[in-house]
């Protein structure tokens, strides 16, 4: 006889089998508990319906399956012989098996799914619903066409409250494929990673001056400008030198500290989303190099011309919204790193130098940099002082010298 | 609006439609002097006198063949059979006569008659004088069939019946005779082949005739305070010509339809809405259609038995309670 997931209250669509207590091949006996149930609401020991052999197992241990799902066969004793011959026997023999059949009898008769009604079969199809997406409310589980039209209503205002009825007040935007996946890696990075935020406010005028000197030259050559980012970029490389626990992940246990430095750039598409593509190998590289390498990244990024390769692998990520003059982002950790550096406006402010001399105030290019890291991996002064690096490489490096 | 019985709204249906129209003639046993055995046709032979209004010998074919031809020749009678049962002596005027004279004349023979009787049980008569013959009626192609449930649809029905070019046969509930109920004033004329919303609910379709229908209303209120089974009672009025647009709507609506027939189980009105319900809605059902039926017995004279037999507020709560799940 087949032995099918029981129906473990009226509400209950599916259960996970979670305890097989006979393996195939193994006698029971009518009434010893031959698998264990776990539904949302109960776990439940269910006893073998008849005596016999459990010939074989159709659904393992660990799965789950809806009501009335075949999950394994039972040779109950003298089934085969007793059920054809039964046809020609007196009607008293008959009555005497079926007393012997009636608990197997009766639980085929409650694990079978109840049957659907016409307007039930109808409103499923139009709907494009299958059985399981609906509870049913009858006597047995069985689907109404009640429970149809709850659940329809149920999905129709989910999509479209609070207003009902009328214009639409919405535009639906469904997510592409960058968009979906940003979503799942920022949940599952806020939820894999305590995220702590620390930033520093950095002087770039030296920076400015590289660019001022070699800028010009640069965008006739190379066809673009000379921005911000590969200088920041290359600070940051040199820095993780000194604190190579940021450029990391979080293994079980364990710090993985790389010892390469492949850089992720995150570049905005628009409304196609974000994407990180990796600098291989950025530690040792210089800025016009890097500056090469940023530039020709976003332009295949842009034009979807990137391969898997690009994608993966990065060990550190620096985040940019300069372009926007932000003042600062806290950005999210781009997993399985463990801090992301944010890059935000450059802008002139008064700031006071202090020398031999006495303090002064000079009007300087003034930027944040903020950087979200993993406090499982690293603590506070760690991140201060790598902080404290970049600050320090991007105020008193000397890079037009280290431009090339 | 006055409060009237159901028996006062036939001699006010009666009355309102001979002094409307001279030709209207009413004749029957006992109908005239006494008033009619079950008191429903007081005062007529006073008001009318009795070249209108006619005392007949006990002959069931004398009757229908008497207003047979009075209707053929430019008349439009009221006919009255003391007791539904009795249609049987005199169903070859009325299957054979009555029910076929336009189509076999071509329409050059109208046979525009009411044929009144008294029709089901309750009442302790036994298995000759209680039947419910509704059904038999309606298995004839060429009469129409009416049977209300209320003292209203009795006087407004009636005078439809009468205003009709052909035969309509009239079955008034001998158990409802005493009920009362509002009537509105004045001239009032129903419509033939209606159907009437009682009560809308979301769970279930009633569909009753005649004393069935106040029952079906009780059971609906047991229905919606003691199980939270809110029920659509239909009054179908009309057995032909049936109003299946309401029926048929208001099965949709729910997707569960229940008849309450008083008629014995076989070939009652209710087995052929359902057969209706499965042709033409079947892919709204949410459940089989389920007939509430007098079992295929002749109708007992112990007044328990009776009770038992004829489908009761008890037994339409329970089916329905067991049954539309």
């Amino acid at each position: 006889m087949d032995i099918v997931m029981p129906q473990l209250g009226e509400t209950v669509a599916e259960g996970t089998l979670t305890v097989w207590h006979r393996k195939p091949g193994e006698r029971v006996e009518s009434g010893d508990v031959l698998f264990e149930v776990e539904t949302d609401k109960v776990d439940t020991e269910v006893p073998a319906p008849a005596a016999g052999i459990l010939s074989e197992i159709l659904v393992p241990e660990g799965e789950t399956v809806a009501v009335g799902t075949r999950i394994g066969t039972l040779q109950a004793d003298g089934e085969e012989a007793s059920a054809p011959a039964a046809k020609n026997e007196t009607t008293a023999v008959r009555i005497a098996e079926k007393v012997d059949a009636s608990p197997a009898m009766a639980e085929r008769a409650e694990a079978a799914a109840p049957p659907l009604s016409p307007v039930v079969r109808r409103l499923l199809a139009e709907n494009g619903l299958s059985p399981s997406d609906i509870t049913g409310t009858g006597s047995g589980g069985r689907i109404k066409k009640t429970d149809v039209q709850a659940h329809i209503a149920a999905t129709a205002a989910a999509a479209a409250s609070p207003s009902a009825g009328g214009r639409p007040d919405r535009d639906i935007v469904p997510f592409g494929k960058i968009r979906k996946r940003t979503a799942e890696h920022m949940v599952m990075s806020k939820a894999t990673s305590p995220h702590v935020l620390q930033a520093v406010e950095a002087d770039f005028h030296r920076v400015a001056a590289a660019r001022a000197a070699l800028g010009d030259d640069w965008k006739t050559r190379e066809g673009y400008t000379l921005t911000w980012l590969p200088f920041v970029a290359h600070a940051v490389c040199r820095a993780i030198a000194d604190y190579p626990h940021v450029n990391a992940s979080v293994d079980g246990d364990a710090l993985v500290v790389w010892r390469d430095v492949h850089l992720g750039i995150a570049v905005d598409l628009g409304p196609g989303g974000l994407v990180v593509p990796v600098i291989r190998s950025a530690r040792g590289r210089s800025v016009a190099d890097l500056a090469r390498a940023i530039h020709d990244l976003a332009e295949r990024s842009r034009k979807d011309a990137l391969t898997a390769d690009d994608v993966t692998g990065g060990t550190y990520t620096i985040s940019n919204s300069g372009a926007f003059g932000t003042m600062i982002t806290a950005p999210v950790i781009n997993q399985p790193q463990v801090a992301i550096l944010s890059t935000d406006g450059i802008s002139k402010k008064p700031v006071v130098i202090e020398s031999p001399a006495g303090d002064s105030i000079a009007i300087r290019p003034v930027g944040v940099l903020a950087q979200s890291f993993d406090h499982r991996a690293i603590d506070g002064a760690y991140s201060a002082a790598f902080l404290k690096r970049v600050k320090e490489l991007i105020e008193y490096n000397d890079w037009v010298t280290a431009f090339d | 609006m006055a409060e009237l019985t159901y028996r006062e709204a036939v001699a006010a249906g009666i009355a309102q439609e001979m002094r409307r129209d001279e030709r209207v003639v009413f004749l029957g046993e006992d109908v005239a002097a006494a008033g009619g055995v079950f008191k429903a046709t007081v005062g007529l032979l006073d008001e009318f006198g009795p070249v209108r209004v006619k005392d007949t010998p006990i002959s069931e074919q004398a009757i229908l063949g008497a207003a047979m031809g009075a209707a053929m020749t430019g008349l439009r009678p009221i006919a009255e059979i003391m007791f539904s049962d009795f249609l049987a002596v005199c169903w070859d005027i009325v299957a054979n006569e009555i029910a076929k004279s336009r189509y076999m004349t071509n329409g050059q023979i109208e046979c525009p008659l009411v044929i009144r009787t008294a029709n089901g049980g309750g009442s302790r008569f036994g298995a000759q004088h209680s039947q419910s013959v509704e059904n038999w009626a309606m298995a004839v192609p060429g009469i129409k069939v009416v049977a209300p449930s209320t003292a209203a649809d009795v006087k407004g029905l009636l005078a439809a019946a009468v205003r009709d070019p052909d035969p309509v046969l009239f079955f008034e509930h001998k158990s409802l005779y005493a009920t009362k109920g509002e009537v509105p004033d004045g001239e009032h004329v129903d419509t033939l082949g209606t159907a009437k919303v009682l009560r809308q609910g979301g769970d279930v379709t009633i569909l009753a005739l005649a004393a069935m229908v106040p029952r079906a209303l009780s059971a609906a209120e047991i229905l919606q305070s003691e199980h939270g089974i809110s029920a659509t009672v239909v009054d179908i009025r009309s057995l032909v010509p049936l109003d299946t647009q309401t029926i048929l709507s208001e099965v949709v609506r729910t997707g569960r339809a229940v008849t309450v027939e008083e008629n014995p189980r076989l070939c009652g009105w209710g087995a052929e809405i359902a057969s209706i319900i499965a042709d033409e809605c079947f892919y709204d059902l949410d459940g089989p259609v389920i007939r509430i039926t007098t079992p295929h017995i002749p109708l007992p004279s112990a007044d328990r038995l009776e009770d038992l037999a004829m489908p009761s507020v008890g037994r339409i709560v329970e089916t329905i309670r067991t049954r539309v799940d």
